[in-house]
């Protein structure tokens, strides 16, 4: 350009340079293997049109597989000896009383804060493990275990919108155990609030980030995931139903979508079929690690003297470290080690009609790293599927079966993004934030595991 | 809860609990989302005062240099906690002027009871006269007279001591609430029955 045109164009408006956005939807629950299925077998036709053209992956979650651990590894793309969320319930310091923790037990930055630092707003719904709501740049409303509407929504203003769509925090899983009929109509009318909520906060709200998760989902695997896998269930064809309604979500999305934004799908975790219970506190007790001050302890806080470790849900043990516990007897060092080489072995002997119940035991340093290994389980069971591990304290057998249909799976997530050039690697959870910021153009912080894709 | 620092000084006997307060308040602070160091009078004398002796003007000398210490931490966000004896009080005031937010917890303990438990078998030799310029047994012990908090190890577990200066902690804004009080006592109710029907609890 010569020095005339330079002169000329002084002045003139420059093109507008679109910002770059990122929108996300979840799935809790929902594995690669069944997108894969309704993909093809034409359940989800806007799923499968925008898969043809994106990449569509299977993914690791967490260690332990469970919604409040692995949707904070999603937001903070840490590991839970960093961000501190190791289960939906877990022990006061130097103590067996539980407690639940929430968003004030995370111990570092969001997603969205990240984001905030850089002036970019998010529009945050119903992401488990972020009640009570925090301030941020944007809107939350908190998901799972959020049990007051008001302390789940920021900006309070947001609170009577909320009223009038009819938002609801969460299907009541109660209904499950009284009428299928009536807990699946509760799950479309949860879902059908909620997409009414996603997609209006989608059009009136600015934002650089939205994140819409949709819940429901896991809660009809939890306890309908039967009625997936025989087509002769009389609840099937409404499974499918819902799967559809999703679908219909899925497109009213991508419809909005412009060239400047990036679509993202993900669980955190995956499903499949629950054969059996396996209460680990049991396997303790019987094999001498473990006793209780009552017949039908409550919790963990009832242990007795002389016990050598312990479980929380849902696959994580505790050695009683002396020092560490109350009434703690293990000596750390040799002993610790002992032992838990010991309960390792032991562990993997658990079995039924020639299965074994567990794949793997982890330690540990194994699967986490940060300043808080201290709170970190010692030893966190994988099981193979079929298996689901719990940490009841009351059973009187090591294996049953309740009225759970479906179990979590740690390697069966799903995630999508709509371009086909990501790194060859099988994505992790921890993958998804820093890919969101490496959209976003924002500086990934150093302290952040996971590896943008 | 801003990130504000502060300085926590456990000051009492050898052997009256210390170093076991310190690291249960340690524990608990850090769950709360704190920045925590640790300045033990024991291990102190092993690296930043290494070669200090126990002569007046070398403990003055070894508690400055802690308090110097907790100072900076304290000014840059970290809850400091010293656990030495640091046995006069003009010293400790010394400290505590230069830091501003000081936490004083006086850790009492009789000296025959500190004298019985002996953890590290320094009162048998020190009445044995092998170790001169002892505290409580030959040297000075200064108490303070206005701590902040004063805990009584012969008579409180531990584990109670450490509720007591934490709750002064909380009570002074240092230190925000626990996560677990989000829920109340109904929402915790909720929680636990929600959780039970999806077969988490």
């Amino acid at each position: 350009m010569g020095i005339l045109d330079r002169l000329r164009s002084l002045g003139k408006s420059q093109p507008e340079v679109k910002e770059k956005k990122v929108v996300l939807l979840g799935l809790d629950g929902t594995p690669y293997a069944l997108l894969k299925q309704f993909c093809a077998d034409g359940t989800m036709p806007n799923l499968a049109k925008i898969a043809a053209n994106s990449s569509l992956r299977q993914m690791d979650v967490s260690i332990p597989e469970v919604s409040s651990t692995s949707w904070t590894c999603f937001y903070t793309g840490m590991n839970p000896a960093q961000h501190g969320i190791f289960g939906f319930l877990d022990l006061q310091p130097n103590s067996y009383k539980i407690y639940f923790p929430n968003s004030k037990s995370v111990k570092v930055p969001a997603l969205w804060d990240v984001l905030g630092n850089y002036g970019k707003r998010s529009v945050v719904i119903n992401v488990p493990e972020t009640y009570p709501a925090k301030p941020l740049n944007g809107v939350l409303i908190s998901g799972f275990v959020a049990t007051d509407l008001k302390k789940a929504t920021y900006p309070p203003e947001l609170y009577p919108t909320l009223m009038e769509l009819q938002y609801r925090l969460d299907p009541d899983a109660q209904k499950a155990r009284e009428s299928k009929d009536v807990f699946l109509a509760d799950i479309y009318d949860v879902f059908e609030k909620r997409r009414k909520t996603i997609l209006q906060l989608f059009d009136q709200e600015k934002w650089s980030l939205f994140i819409g998760t949709v819940t429901e989902t896991d809660r009809l695997h939890h306890f309908m995931w039967d009625a997936l896998v025989n087509p002769n269930h009389p609840y099937h064809s409404g499974f499918i139903e819902f799967y559809r309604r999703v679908d219909k979500l899925i497109g009213e999305v991508y419809d909005r979508l412009d060239n400047n934004t990036t679509f993202m799908m993900c669980s955190d975790h995956g499903f499949t079929s629950l054969d059996q219970q396996v209460y680990l506190n049991y396997w303790l007790k019987q094999n001498g690690y473990l006793n209780f001050t009552s017949e039908q302890p409550k919790s963990v806080e009832e242990i007795g003297p002389g016990s050598r470790a312990f479980a929380l849900d849902p696959t994580r043990i505790y050695i009683n470290l002396k020092g560490k516990y109350p009434q703690g007897t293990v000596e750390p060092g040799a002993e610790y080690e002992r032992l838990r080489a010991e309960l390792a072995a032991g562990l993997k002997e658990i079995s039924s009609n020639g299965k074994t119940a567990i794949k793997k035991v982890f330690m540990k340093e194994d699967v986490f790293q940060g300043p808080l290994m201290d709170q970190a389980p010692d030893l966190i069971v994988l099981s193979n599927y079929g298996f689901d591990m719990k940490g009841a304290t009351n059973k009187q057998t090591l294996m049953d079966k309740e009225i759970f249909t479906g179990m979590h799976t740690q390697d069966d997530a799903h995630f999508l993004i709509n371009r086909k050039d990501i790194k060859d690697k099988k994505p992790h959870i921890c993958d998804i934030a820093p890919t969101i910021m490496k959209e976003l153009g924002v500086a990934i912080p150093s302290e952040i595991t996971g590896v943008a894709l | 809860m801003s990130d504000k620092g502060f300085t926590l000084w456990f000051t009492g006997l050898s052997g009256a609990g210390k170093t076991t307060l310190a690291h249960l308040v340690e524990t608990e602070l850090r769950h709360r989302g704190l920045k925590v160091e640790i300045l033990d009078g024991d291990v102190v004398r092993t690296n930043l005062s290494k070669g200090l002796g126990f002569s007046k003007e070398d403990r003055d000398t070894n508690i400055r240099r802690i308090g110097f210490v907790c100072h900076l931490l304290s000014r840059n966000g970290v809850a400091a906690i010293s656990a030495a004896i640091s046995p006069y009080r003009e010293i400790r005031d010394e400290v505590r002027k230069m830091i501003g937010d000081f936490v004083e917890v006086y850790v009492h303990c009789p000296l025959e009871v500190c004298a019985q438990r002996d953890v590290k078998g320094l009162y048998a030799k020190a009445m044995a006269g092998q170790i001169p310029g002892f505290t409580g047994v030959s040297d000075p012990y200064e108490a303070p007279l206005n701590p902040e908090v004063m805990v009584d190890s012969s008579k409180e577990t531990p584990e109670e001591s450490a509720k007591k200066i934490i709750h002064k902690l909380e009570e002074m804004g240092y230190v925000p609430k626990p996560a677990d009080e989000v829920y109340s006592e109904e929402e915790e109710e909720e929680v636990k029955r929600r959780l039970e029907e999806l077969g988490y609890f």
